[in-house]
């Protein structure tokens, strides 16, 4: 064999070489090398966070007092939490307790505990992890101000109801008395929800769809979010969720792996802007443009979250969010909780039946409330600023507010 | 030395032009021998075409699937000439002026370009289309249904992964999953469909069912039953561009299965980006403005709005230049 033949097939084999390593090189650059390590990844390489998730316990969101530096709680007191609350859920069905006659009767005193699932107490004393004490920071001076006067446009207009006259829960911090004028008046907020009454109540007005909460109108759902489904798909450099959340009232996001700035400042979003990177194992998403509209524990525009998706073993996403509003809150605030994989065959996420659809609520309770006008008119009924429609409290995520059916864990 | 140097550097290069030779021949293989190397379709780490993306259909088939000429509004009445072909805009979007007509259209209908309702279902389809505003599902911002979210003016993304598609639409935040894997159904009829996807070779078959009968297929008041099933076919006609083909069955309806076609281009913006369209906002007033205390429109009659158009004419002489003050 001649020696150019030789350095033609070794020169070759090089090339060859350099060829299948270009090939097998290609998918890891491509990925943007986010270490595989111990966590499941895609095909191409990133991360797989896809599945259905889940929550499977329940942690309050704050840290109740009693607990003070305590992060979790022991197996002993989580069986004894739980033994309560199937006690609660029990006793629900029992008519005496229903406080009957009374507007509370239907308008959320009724026996809610049954509608509502409590999932199993969880470890945690609260899903807030930071500050260490568990609790969300103090507001600052101008949002408190700014709360305390939605708080006294709400109670004036809850004023007149049996719910102020007879002392109830909903109207501490305020006295019964005669209509107020301010029922006129333009709310001092866009959102008025959870002002007073606990559980999301909105204002005791109900001239037009502004006048009822996000929720009646289809609106709510917001970011971050703590309860539900998510379900979670992914391609190279995009992954996308949808929420099944709020009785049909879920949405999506699809969260762009990608350094480009956020959008214009003009532009505001329900559910804020998403920019994603991997750090690792961990999908690091930051999100900026909510909109005024958008209402997370009364944060609107100014939110700003960072959050981080990471699967911490085959059955579990660990969802950890930062929040910062600097003029809501005096500091950040992190919320963590683990997602627990679902399975995929039974399917069981829904976008529908959803709410918007079959929104007959929002038109009854508007019709309802002119009808209300007509009758007081007519004189064939009462004054409609003397009834309760919202804010009156009453249940709140299936427990009453104080006594004996309260939240065992407040 | 100088000689066999030169030598080897030809054989060199005859060795490299056939290795390339031969990857290229490999790679061209492996996708499909239709495209160009530039032109080719992205493909998934399996080697399935890659729908992932931003895509809009770009075409009229919103306002009416059947071929049709322009008209001057949305919504018309009779002109002070008494043609048909004489019709003028009425009061819903007179205000709009030219930006309120119909675009023409050679229609997406195969084979005769009519859609073949029988004969009963057929005068509920002129019907719809004369109380378009009342009945269509859209501009209440229900949620669109399938095929018609696929092809109204806005854009809409798919994210690919080997089990699951999610396809995720700006219009009302609809959302659709097509399973490629076994699942469950929904527990009840749906708006959107339930979707199960299976590849075809390069393209990648839907059978969508499990409708409610709530949807329409356009703004003309093309519509279907919950009996509705479709077969979709979406392949790839190069890397921006995906034909889209549905087979529509409605035995309640149409009296044979009939096809639409038509192509979904790729959003190439460089910053493109799936914004919200949360309409069951916008479509409040529409919906419950006769119930406010104090109606933003002045004339509702129980639950009929009289839209009574207010609008000031151009003075005379500034016809012609208005745009000069």
């Amino acid at each position: 064999m001649s020696r150019t033949l030789f350095q033609v097939l070794g020169v070759a084999a090089v090339l060859l070489l350099v060829v299948l390593l270009l090939q097998f090189a290609r998918a890891p650059l491509d990925a943007e090398a986010p270490a595989a390590g111990a966590s499941p990844a895609t095909a191409w390489g990133e991360p797989d966070l896809q599945g259905i998730w889940t929550r499977t316990t329940n942690e309050p969101l704050q840290r109740p007092a009693r607990f003070k530096d305590r992060e979790f709680l022991t197996d002993e007191e989580r069986a004894e939490f739980n033994n309560k609350i199937s006690d609660i859920v029990g006793r629900e069905s029992d008519e005496n307790r229903r406080p009957r006659g009374t507007e509370q009767d239907v308008s959320g005193g009724y026996s809610a505990a049954v509608f509502t699932s409590h999932l199993p107490v969880g470890r945690r004393t609260s899903m807030i992890v930071d500050p260490p004490d568990g609790r969300i920071p103090a507001l600052t001076a101008q949002e408190q101000n700014k709360r305390n006067d939605l708080r006294e446009y709400a109670f004036a207009l809850l004023q007149a109801t049996d719910v102020c006259k007879n002392k109830l829960l909903a109207c501490t911090g305020w006295k019964y008395g005669p209509p107020s004028a301010r029922r006129a008046q333009v709310p001092p907020s866009y959102i008025m929800e959870g002002i007073v009454g606990g559980g999301g109540g909105g204002i005791n007005r109900s001239d037009g769809p502004e006048d009822r909460i996000l929720s009646e109108r289809c609106l709510s759902s917001s970011l971050p979010d703590f309860g539900g489904f998510r379900r979670i798909v992914q391609s190279k450099g995009q992954v996308a969720i949808f929420y099944d959340v709020g009785q049909g009232q879920g949405w999506q996001r699809i969260i762009p792996i990608s350094a480009s700035p956020h959008l214009p400042a003009t532009v505001r979003l329900w559910w804020g802007d998403s920019r994603g990177r991997w750090e690792g194992n961990t999908l690091v998403v930051d999100v900026t443009n909510f909109s005024p509209k958008s209402n997370f524990q009364g944060a609107h525009e100014n939110l700003h979250l960072v959050e981080r998706w990471t699967r911490t073993d085959a059955e579990t996403l660990q969802y950890t969010v930062t929040i910062e509003d600097a003029t809501v809150w005096t500091g950040p605030w992190t919320v963590t909780l683990d997602l627990k994989k679902q399975d995929d065959k039974a399917n069981r996420i829904y976008t529908e039946p959803r709410c918007h659809e079959g929104n007959y609520g929002l038109a009854t309770m508007l019709a309802g409330a002119r009808e209300d006008e007509r009758a007081f008119v007519a004189g064939r009924g009462p004054d409609p600023a003397t009834k309760c429609l919202a804010g009156c409290g009453g249940f709140a995520g299936g427990f009453a507010e104080e006594g004996d059916d309260a939240n065992p864990i407040r | 030395m100088a000689s066999q140097f030169r030598g080897s550097t030809v054989v060199v290069a005859l060795a490299s032009a056939v290795i390339s030779v031969l990857v290229t021949v490999a790679v061209v293989t492996r996708t499909s021998n239709r495209f160009s190397q530039a032109d080719a379709p992205p493909r998934t780490a399996d080697g399935k075409p890659d729908f992932s993306g931003i895509w809009q259909a770009l075409n009229e088939a919103h306002w009416d699937l059947e071929a049709h000429e322009a008209r001057p509004g949305a919504v018309m009445q009779q002109g002070v000439y008494p043609y048909e072909y004489a019709r003028v805009p009425a009061a819903p979007v007179l205000a709009l002026g030219a930006a309120a007509g119909v675009p023409g259209s050679v229609g997406v209908v195969g084979d005769d370009g009519k859609i073949p309702y029988k004969p009963e279902a057929a005068k509920i389809k002129t019907e719809n289309g004369e109380h378009w505003i009342d009945r269509d599902p859209e501009l209440k911002c229900y949620l669109p249904g399938i095929p018609r979210a696929m092809y109204m003016p806005y854009p809409f993304q798919i994210v690919q992964s080997a089990n699951k598609i999610q396809v995720a639409f700006a219009f009302s935040t609809a959302a659709r999953t097509i399973h490629l894997d076994d699942v469950e159904g929904p527990p009840d009829l749906t708006y959107m469909g339930h979707s199960a996807g299976r590849w075809d070779s390069d393209t990648l078959v839907v059978d969508v069912t499990e409708f409610n009968g709530r949807n329409w297929f356009d703004r003309a008041g093309n519509y279907h039953s919950e009996a509705l099933h479709l077969t979709e076919r979406f392949t790839p006609i190069s890397k921006d561009a995906i034909q889209y083909e549905v087979t529509i069955e409605d035995p309640n309806v149409f009296t044979r299965p009939w096809k639409i076609s038509m192509p979904l281009y790729r959003r190439l913006e460089p910053n493109a980006q799936l914004l919200e369209y949360r309409c069951m906002e916008f479509a409040e007033e529409f919906m419950y403005g006769g119930l406010r205390k104090q109606p933003l429109v002045h004339h509702w009659e129980g639950e009929t709005l009289i839209v009574d158009i207010k609008r000031k004419a151009i003075e005379r002489d500034k016809l012609h230049d208005w745009y000069r003050r």
